[in-house]
């Protein structure tokens, strides 16, 4: 074998085993588990603050409000679409008391009247036409919408 | 030019080519790459075929556009308020009498969808929710140089917020748009699925608040799951199938003027 060619060849050898060697170091425990990722970090993901608890959370304590809205129309609206958790809510909401919003705005992220909507079910209205000015819980029961006070 | 006269006998070719086959044999007997390769070992290819597949249904008959979704996920998730980067959110289509298309997401529709169009020009116009379609064949993954963003087992696509080193190649990569460089993390950042609430057993937070149940989530191997149903029940799309990406949000009720 020529010495020219014996060199390439060692050379190309020793890079190989060192470009081994050296990944074998650097390369994370779990990587290529699963395949070209860090498998550990599939854990990593699990670990987040959980805001939401869920409607099965809230009815442990709130039996009779889950009565009400189950039997009327808002039976599909989940606690937290309208009570969301405080930012900080990894404290139990008896310590921190979810936010409560009752305004003609807040209704109308569903109920004001847009194209869009029409025919869904979602009964839609014209708010300023609809009492101007007062809020909407003043008339109607949010777990019953059709449990009027006035 | 004259051709060459190949100097062999039947001898030295007979050897040659034994030496070959035999050579080949025995390096399919003892693998020497395989111990510095990646290959998926048979103990974790068992372990996968038992995890759930994740996936998503997308009524866009029951979608009101009310952006309760997209605002519990920026809360569920720590996504910034502003600027306005979203994990999900939700678009307005209206078709218009003439023919043209407005698209509009202000503010990703959190505080609900108000329509700009006079009505006397709407020819119809709907809500299309948005969010990460975790492909299993995810141009993204494709893309990131350095194995930080994959689709795990169990069919999400993830990010390894060590790993990542913010190069934004994933975010060109996405032909839905559902990335974003994160303003706080500066690493790429996504939708999860909210992957440390289904590992829990709970829905999604979007899942969990939409108040018309448009939004359906399952597991897509549990033949008695309400997403499978739900595929069962309606034709189902999803978004660009032309790029054969495979994912797996599934619409149904979509307009061909969703892109």
């Amino acid at each position: 074998m020529p010495k020219l060619i014996f060199r390439l060849f060692f050379s190309f050898v020793v890079f190989v085993s060192l470009f081994i060697i050296v990944q074998r170091f650097l390369k994370p425990d779990s990587f290529g588990k699963y395949g070209h990722y860090r498998a550990n970090s599939i854990e990593d993901n699990q670990i987040s603050t959980l805001y939401y608890k869920g409607e099965e959370k809230c009815t442990s304590c709130h039996q009779d409000v889950y009565d009400l809205k189950y039997a009327d129309l808002h039976s599909e609206v989940s606690c937290e679409s309208c009570h969301p958790p405080k930012i900080d809510a990894n404290t139990e909401c008896e310590v921190m008391p979810p936010i409560i919003k009752g305004s003609i705005e807040f209704c109308g992220q569903c109920h004001t009247f847009n194209k869009g909507r029409v025919k869904k079910g979602v009964p839609q209205l014209e708010l300023n036409d609809h009492y101007k000015g007062e809020n909407c819980i003043d008339c109607h029961n949010p777990h019953a919408p059709w449990e009027l006070k006035k | 030019m004259g051709t060459k006269k190949i100097k062999t006998n039947r001898r030295n070719f007979f050897q040659t080519s034994a030496a070959l086959i035999g050579g080949s044999i025995l390096y399919s007997i003892l693998k020497p790459i395989d111990s510095i390769s990646q290959s998926i070992e048979e103990e974790t290819k068992d372990e996968i075929v038992n995890l759930p597949l994740w996936g998503m249904g997308i009524d866009l008959h029951k979608c009101v556009g009310c952006g309760k979704c997209a605002e519990a996920c920026k809360l569920e998730n720590n996504v910034p308020r502003e600027p306005f980067y979203f994990r999900t959110w939700v678009e307005q289509y209206t078709v218009k009498k003439d023919g043209d298309v407005v698209i509009e997401s202000p503010n990703g529709g959190i505080g609900g969808l108000k329509q700009s169009v006079p009505i006397e020009d709407i020819f119809k116009s709907f809500m299309v929710p948005k969010l990460c379609n975790h492909c299993s064949k995810a141009p993204c993954v494709q893309a990131c140089p350095v194995g930080a963003t994959y689709l795990s087992p169990d069919g999400v696509v993830l990010v390894d917020d060590t790993y990542c080193i913010g190069c934004s190649y994933c975010i060109q990569a996405c032909p839905y748009g559902a990335r974003f460089m994160n303003p706080v993390t500066h690493v790429a950042d996504k939708c999860t699925f909210c992957y440390h609430r289904i590992t829990k057993g709970l829905q999604p937070a979007c899942v969990e608040v939409c108040p018309t149940d448009a939004r359906i989530f399952g597991n897509l191997k549990d033949k008695k799951s309400d997403l499978v149903k739900f595929l069962q029940k309606n034709p189902t799309q999803v978004l660009k199938p032309h790029l054969n990406t495979k994912s797996k949000v599934f619409y149904n009720g979509l307009s061909s003027e969703v892109k």
